[in-house]
């Protein structure tokens, strides 16, 4: 029995580890603009349609690679630059649900530009795989676990130890003292637009290897990211690792216990509520920068 | 220009050789009175659904009925009248579908629905349908509603036969005796159809299991694992083409092939599957087919590829659900042609679909009928692939399947003298 829950502990985490990268991906932007990009999924699912594009054609795999994470950046900083200032000054929950907007654009131009055919993204480390607690773990899956690890270390290192990195913290803080304070804010918000834009590429490439190259699945990962990134309270950047793979664990544990196993899919939702409860005990509102 | 287009000519090119559909041999393709002219008279309204949104593409059937009906247009029409055919997209939205479903059968007044293919009109706008007396001849139905409804008479046979189709198979020539159903955790979908799998089981004395999931699962990984715990020696892939191959590339990773026998209702019949799958499946994949194959010399066949040729639009489907809406085309111009072109109206037209009985087909492996009854499933016999080399091979012809819910439906058969 053991090994059986080895194996669903093995496969939860891969699986943990890619909604991990995209809710940091989701803190990162939070922190820097006050945006809870819903649109993160769609951006990621582009990401991933692009690539496949692009390979498709016949380019070198890191080509197709690279215009994953290029079309993650670009959407990204292009919602920044164009919609996003418009915004600056708006509610957090306008700002959220104006990404919403963004989503169903994105969804709709894909929906328009691939049909509903079968496609496969494959990538080189697919093939190569270890065995771990029974389970064979395809190396493309360690890269998201190693990622999303990374990525919490490198923004964290970041955050704290670059200039860009404080002047990203003065902005999450406080945006009209860190604008008296003469901080350049629209360099520092596309930076962190972009930043987050490469994590939706990348996430988006190996969602679209790993599990589905389907522009509708990547899209409403977004819903469990989100979970993990309110599990981090939108701002801490480890617990948002660790509620992703959380999230990711549950999920598959659930598949052994068989009246639950049909509704694993609410796993974010109950965990991502729970945290809220909890969060709303004292005075703190989940989603408003001021008390 | 769409990508899809890049893509499947790719396809078409590439290793799907038994998969392709079959290229027309040169001459006109057979429509209706098959005059050569084309009809003038007064239009005959004809609706037609589909559901073509993010998650999926179900118009092939109302693209196979649009050619058919534009041939049979250039081929004398109905006794000269031609066939104004509406087809609108429910975007996989039940209030859309409901809304449609009123345009065409209230506001258009169209005298029957013909090719419809969705996961959400039939659930939403069966009542409508009853109501106002008028005929659905469908062609991708996929849930419950969609064969236990009056009006709505479906030319595939979505999930369940041919679910159980590929377990009888399983049964037979596999040596299957433990199997789980994996299929989408939607009540009249796959929920519907694997307890009517599992059922089938039971009744032979075996083991069924349903391992239902959520339609934007991603953790495909613990599904398998959930097969694996299960103890099966089965599995019967109860899903669309998209996350039946996502499950497949996981059991790929973790070497699943020679744990299962792996079976599959027809969504994995689809040309391009090939190229997706590569060799790890090969003979080692069996699919359930609803209609003939698609490069199969039956004259129907030939004909239906024939007609989309000539008379598709760039970018059609040319699937199972394309040569099921050819037919069912086919089948209600047969219908009408029968009636005084000045008669031509609802209720002339209800009457004539319900009286339709033994019609042939060699994309049927038994005669179509409609009838009236409270439930309709005339497609219920298919054939079994394999997935071989990147292509399809036919491992048994015709056969029918033996369950309980079919009772109502053998019952009906019998008093309409087909066996």
């Amino acid at each position: 029995m053991l090994k059986v829950y080895g194996l669903f502990l093995v496969s939860g985490l891969a699986v943990g580890s890619l909604y991990a990268l995209a809710g940091i991906g989701l803190v990162i932007l939070r922190r820097s603009t006050g945006f809870l990009n819903f649109a993160y999924g769609a951006l990621a699912a582009a990401a991933a349609m692009v690539a496949w594009q692009v390979a498709d054609w016949g380019a070198w795999g890191p080509i197709a690679w690279l215009s994953a994470l290029l079309t993650g950046v670009i959407l990204s900083v292009a919602y920044g630059r164009i919609i996003a200032p418009s915004l600056a000054w708006r509610e957090p929950a306008v700002k959220a649900v104006a990404t919403l907007g963004y989503m169903l654009i994105l969804l709709g131009v894909m929906g328009l530009l691939w049909d509903d055919e079968l496609r496969k993204l494959s990538l080189p480390t697919d093939k190569m795989a270890t065995t771990l607690l029974g389970v064979r773990v395809t190396v493309t899956r360690m890269i998201a676990l190693g990622l999303s690890v990374a990525a919490v270390i490198a923004m964290i290192l970041y955050l704290d130890r670059s200039r860009m990195g404080l002047n990203m913290r003065a902005l999450a803080d406080d945006r009209d003292h860190a604008a008296l304070l003469g901080i350049p804010i629209v360099r520092v918000e596309t930076i962190a637009w972009c930043i987050s834009g490469a994590l939706a590429g990348v996430t988006g490439l190996l969602f679209g290897s790993l599990v589905r190259l389907e522009p509708t699945v990547i899209t409403f990962m977004v819903i469990p990211a989100t979970a993990a990134a309110i599990v981090g309270r939108l701002n801490s950047l480890p617990m948002t690792l660790l509620g992703g793979l959380l999230i990711g664990v549950v999920e598959a544990m659930l598949t052994l216990y068989k009246p639950l196993a049909p509704l694993r899919a609410m796993t974010p939702f109950v965990i991502a509520g729970l945290v809220i409860l909890w969060m709303q005990r004292g005075t703190n509102l989940t989603f408003a920068t001021k008390d | 220009m769409k990508t899809t287009l890049l893509f499947a000519a790719t396809l078409m090119a590439g290793a799907a050789f038994m998969a392709e559909p079959a290229k027309a041999d040169g001459h006109a393709p057979v429509c209706g009175l098959n005059t050569g002219t084309a009809a003038t008279g007064d239009p005959i309204k004809v609706g037609g659904i589909n559901g073509n949104a993010p998650p999926g593409d179900f118009s092939g059937g109302t693209d196979g009925a649009a050619a058919y009906f534009d041939c049979v247009n250039a081929n004398g029409g109905v006794n000269g009248r031609p066939i104004e055919y509406i087809v609108e997209n429910d975007q996989w939205n039940p209030e859309l579908a409901g809304q449609v479903a009123t345009k065409l059968v209230k506001d258009e007044n169209v005298v029957a629905l013909v090719g419809n293919g969705s996961v959400v009109e039939m659930a939403v706008n069966a009542p409508l349908y009853a109501s106002e007396d008028v005929m659905v001849m469908a062609s991708g139905c996929a849930i419950s509603e969609c064969y236990e409804s009056s009006h709505i008479v479906s030319t595939n046979q979505g999930p369940l036969p041919s679910g159980i189709g590929a377990l009888k198979f399983a049964i037979e020539e596999l040596g299957a005796t433990n199997a789980a159903c994996i299929g989408f955790n939607i009540p009249n979908n796959g929920g519907w159809a694997c307890d009517w799998m599992n059922e089938y089981m039971e009744s032979k004395g075996l083991q069924g299991t349903s391992i239902l999931m959520d339609p934007t699962a991603v953790d495909l990984n613990s599904v398998y694992l959930q097969a694996l715990a299960e103890g099966v020696d089965t599995i019967l892939l109860m899903l669309p083409a998209g996350p039946a191959i996502g499950l497949l590339k996981v059991a790929e990773e973790q070497g699943g092939r020679d744990l299962f026998k792996w079976v599959s209702p027809t969504p994995l019949y689809e040309p391009g599957v090939g190229e997706i799958l590569g060799e790890y499946w090969s003979e080692n994949l069996y699919i359930n087919i609803e209609l003939n194959e698609f490069d199969s010399e039956g004259a129907d066949n030939q004909n239906w590829a024939k007609v989309v040729e000539a008379y598709g639009q760039d970018g059609d489907r040319q699937d199972t659900f394309s040569q099921s809406g050819y037919i069912s085309a086919k089948f209600f111009v047969d219908a009408l042609l029968k009636l005084d072109p000045a008669t031509i109206d609802r209720p002339t037209v209800t009457k004539a679909i319900q009286g339709i009985v033994g019609a042939e087909s060699d994309l049927l492996c038994k005669p179509y009928y409609v009838g009236e009854a409270d439930r309709h499933m005339p497609n219920h016999a298919g054939r079994m692939v394999v997935f071989k080399d990147g292509g399809f091979e036919l491992v048994r012809d015709c056969y029918d399947i033996d369950t309980n819910y079919l009772d109502p439906i053998r019952a009906q058969e019998a008093a309409l003298g087909l066996k």
